[in-house]
């Protein structure tokens, strides 16, 4: 009977895999499955060892990663629905770090309180797993995929404070909002689809590029499609959702949520946008113009008017995102430029906000709160925290030498260097809107050098080990892209156009 | 002439489903119309000579998805399903449907009048053709075997990661934890960190004295 | 008259709106999932319609996809409603949503 079986599938052929172009997927893949495992095995005496198993797996896969970054080949599987190359690989290189950086924040916050450890990391590790396919992934489906694959576990773990009604509630609005969202972009897709008749970004923009391409569904599958990635960005107007769910997770959650997942939504719509509809910035570009310049003027205006900690920092998100919108919309007419800018500003910010939020869970030990009020006097307790934590306030307001005033500059440099009116006009709304976000980033700073501490408590704040080397690591690279951008600059020299010809 | 009948047959279940879902009072009667909304898709699949794909959408949709949707109707109990007092989406009754009465023109208008039927580009290769004689499942499965191999992989992760989450946000808590809560649902922020986390030299190890282990090793006994 | 494509284009997106309309107008979360699954369903017909139209099987291999995708939504959305209301039934505290817009 078996034979009879072979005999009729003779001719399939095996797919050619490319092993090592596939290791980063591969390796994490495996961790996940022996943390899971462990799980298993152990039951609950295991949870000491998940956050260690968790960072040994995260940068076990940074071998794979550095080895494809050697060879320096670009590799490409199933048909270009796969491709690794260098744009590819500095992105897996973020995720992965910044997810290690997460399990550095998480690992007393979790285990200290009344969490599922175990299981946490195992959803972590997941959601890395689709940010870094995501990164590699140039095809409809396998973009929808890999957005699921990253979203599904952030959904469960944005309400992990389980027994906290108002934070299960924001949890499943993120959850109804995002599932909303992804339903719009399938619409989307199927609609590009049909008018291309391919799921590959490659052949999807030469056939909708094309004169004879009918123009409706394709311009309505872009702008669904946009209005998809935008609610994962938190740009304005989908933006809703970001400060309940930032407010009700469990800080490192947040801090995931609000550096990965952002980061990955940017990747899915970068690679959307350069490989797959590069031709029509008759679309894109107006879409995208209107969401970067509401996002950064009102992210900033509402964040004015925060008085807490995290609220404040889900606001200036939604500005960060803004800004990082702003080469996309002119990334027609300077596709490598926009492309570096949105790159370097995602690598950038990705350092300065997990710092913050690292210092947020340290000072949250004490305070056990976010209001920024207890803040005050915060240098005369925990001088250490106070210097990070201006260091990342000013960091994130663009202030030379630390790292953000970089990614501003690029960021301005790419509107400029486009040489249209709508760059000239979102250069001038990056300007405006970094002066507007300095008042509230100087604010808290003042807050914590200047003012008394609340009831004269100077109990100083005792920082675990693994919260302190993030913090050094995270104030290290803010200080380090500050000094030496040239650093930053020389690896994210990245493009997406290789492929398409353009 | 057939096909067009069996097509406006197909989409008026469908329709008419789709509104007695989202008119419904009762969760159980949105349950059911999304039953004969299914069915009425998996007739247009049938039209579209997608058979294996009709029969999934039968098998896992209906007889997977709309299952597991009204065993929890049922397990939360039918009246208390009807109104559980979450909110989760606030904003004005008005405004949504200003927005979704925007979206149905903007949709139906565009794919309406826009250029009949789609015009891409052949398929890449003679294996995708839907008229190239082989079956409908050996041609799916050669195409899901060879071109999205990585992403069918994918989907496994998927899956399997979405139910360790789903069993862990319903693990039920003990008895004597939901005595010892019985305080009402604080409205502040709840504190970021537990007490004594700033404490000088408690000791920290995994398994003292938390209680999300006992919990979970508690529920580990008893499952 | 003809069955051509733009039919079931049409049905798709007048399905796609009234889940749209629906998951915006509706307060019970149970309903608000089960029209994302009329929008899903919406996006198969879409789907399929087109790859029909085009003679090429990626239309269905999407289908498939978004089908398990489907599933996985529902498994979260229905996990997370359950933990809801199950804590819900033990805090004492009778009030209305918390969040607002």
């Amino acid at each position: 009977m078996l034979a009879a079986l072979a005999a009729e599938v003779g001719d399939f052929v095996r797919p050619p895999i490319d092993w090592h172009a596939a290791a980063p997927e591969l390796t994490l893949l495996a961790f996940g499955v022996l943390l899971t495992l462990m799980d298993i095995v152990w039951l609950e005496r295991g949870r000491k060892w998940a956050p260690a198993l968790a960072s040994i797996g995260l940068l076990a896969t940074m071998v794979p990663i550095i080895t494809l970054a050697v060879d320096g080949a670009d590799r490409s599987m199933f048909g270009g629905a796969f491709v690794v190359d260098k744009y590819a690989l500095i992105m897996k290189a973020v995720f992965i770090l910044a997810g290690y950086i997460v399990v550095l924040i998480s690992s007393n916050y979790i285990s200290e309180g009344d969490y599922w450890e175990n299981e946490y990391y195992g959803l972590l590790l997941s959601s890395i797993l689709g940010m870094i396919l995501m990164a590699s992934a140039r095809d409809l489906i396998t973009i929808f995929i890999a957005l699921e694959l990253l979203s599904i576990p952030a959904y469960m773990l944005a309400t992990w404070r389980k027994r906290d009604l108002k934070s299960n509630e924001a949890g499943l609005k993120y959850y109804l909002m995002g599932v909303f969202a992804s339903a719009i972009l399938l619409y989307g897709m199927s609609l590009l689809y049909g008018a291309s008749g391919t799921t590959l970004l490659v052949d999807l923009n030469e056939s909708i590029s094309a004169s004879d391409s009918p123009s409706a569904i394709v311009v309505m599958g872009i702008i669904f499609v946009i209005v998809g990635f935008a609610f994962k960005v938190s740009a304005v107007p989908f933006h809703t959702w970001a400060p309940d769910t930032y407010e009700g997770a469990p800080t490192p959650v947040t801090a995931f949520l609000s550096v990965a997942s952002k980061a990955a939504g940017f990747v899915a719509l970068m690679n959307m946008l350069f490989v797959g509809f590069i031709g029509r910035d008759d679309v894109y570009e107006p879409m995208i113009f209107a969401l970067a310049a509401v996002s950064m003027t009102v992210g900033n205006l509402i964040a004015l008017r925060q008085t807490n900690i995290v609220r404040m920092l889900a606001y200036s998100g939604v500005a960060q995102a803004g800004y990082m919108l702003a080469p996309l919309a002119v990334a027609s007419d300077v596709p490598d430029s926009a492309l570096a800018a949105t790159v370097s500003y995602l690598v950038i910010y990705a350092v300065m906000n997990l710092g913050a939020f690292a210092v947020v869970i340290a000072v949250a030990r004490k305070t056990r709160s976010a209001e920024i009020d207890d803040y005050r006097g915060l240098f005369h307790y925990a001088p250490g925290l106070t210097v990070a934590m201006t260091i990342f306030l000013f960091a994130l307001a663009g202030i030379p030498p630390l790292g953000g005033w970089w990614a501003k500059f690029r960021i301005m440099g790419a509107v400029i260097e486009a040489n249209t009116v709508s760059g000239v006009v979102l250069g001038v709304f990056v300007a405006v809107n970094s002066v507007i976000a300095l008042y509230y980033y100087a604010r808290i700073g003042a807050k914590m050098w200047a003012d008394e501490a609340p009831d004269g408590d100077l109990t100083p704040v005792r920082v675990p080990a693994s919260l302190k080397s993030a913090l050094v690591l995270t104030v290290a690279a803010t200080i380090v892209f500050g000094v030496l951008p040239g650093l930053v600059g020389d690896v994210t020299k990245v493009s997406l156009l290789a492929g398409v010809g353009g | 002439m057939s096909e067009e009948i069996v097509f406006i047959i197909s989409a008026v279940i469908v329709l008419v489903g789709a509104l007695g879902v989202v008119l419904s009072r009762n969760p159980v009667h949105s349950a059911l119309f999304l039953i004969q909304t299914l069915m009425g898709v998996a007739l247009l699949f049938l039209i579209e000579d997608a058979h294996f794909l009709a029969a999934v959408q039968v098998v896992v949709y209906a007889g997977a998805i709309v299952i597991l949707f009204l065993f929890v109707i049922m397990l939360l109990g039918v009246d208390k399903a009807e109104e559980l007092g979450i909110d989760p989406i606030g904003g004005q009754r008005e405004l949504a449907l200003v927005v979704g009465a925007s979206i149905a023109a903007l949709t139906i208008v565009t794919v309406g009048w826009s250029v009949d039927g789609a015009t891409g580009s052949a398929p890449a290769s003679a294996e995708n053709a839907l008229d190239n004689g082989l079956t409908d499942i050996e041609r799916i499965g050669r195409v899901l075997f060879t071109d999205y191999a990585f992403g069918f992989e994918i989907t496994a992760a998927l899956l399997t990661i979405a139910v360790i989450g789903a069993v862990v946000l319903t693990r039920s808590i003990r008895r004597e934890d939901v005595l010892a809560d019985l305080e009402p649902a604080s409205l502040e922020l709840p504190s970021l960190a537990p007490a004594g986390a700033n404490d000088e030299d408690t000791p920290h190890d995994g398994d003292s004295g938390n209680s999300g282990a006992e919990v979970s090793s508690e529920g580990n006994r008893e499952s | 008259m003809e069955l051509t494509t733009t039919w079931y284009l049409v049905l798709s997106a007048s399905m796609f709106s009234i889940g749209a309309t629906g998951l915006l107008v509706r307060r019970n979360p149970l309903v608000m999932f089960m029209c994302v699954e009329l929008m899903l369903n919406a996006v198969n017909i879409s789907f399929v319609a087109f790859g029909s139209d085009l003679n090429d099987v990626g239309g269905q291999i999407a289908v498939f996809f978004v089908l398990v995708v489907a599933a996985v939504e529902v498994v979260v959305g229905l996990a997370l409603v359950v933990a809801i209301t199950r804590r819900r039934a033990d805090a004492t505290a009778d009030d209305l949503s918390v969040l607002r817009g």
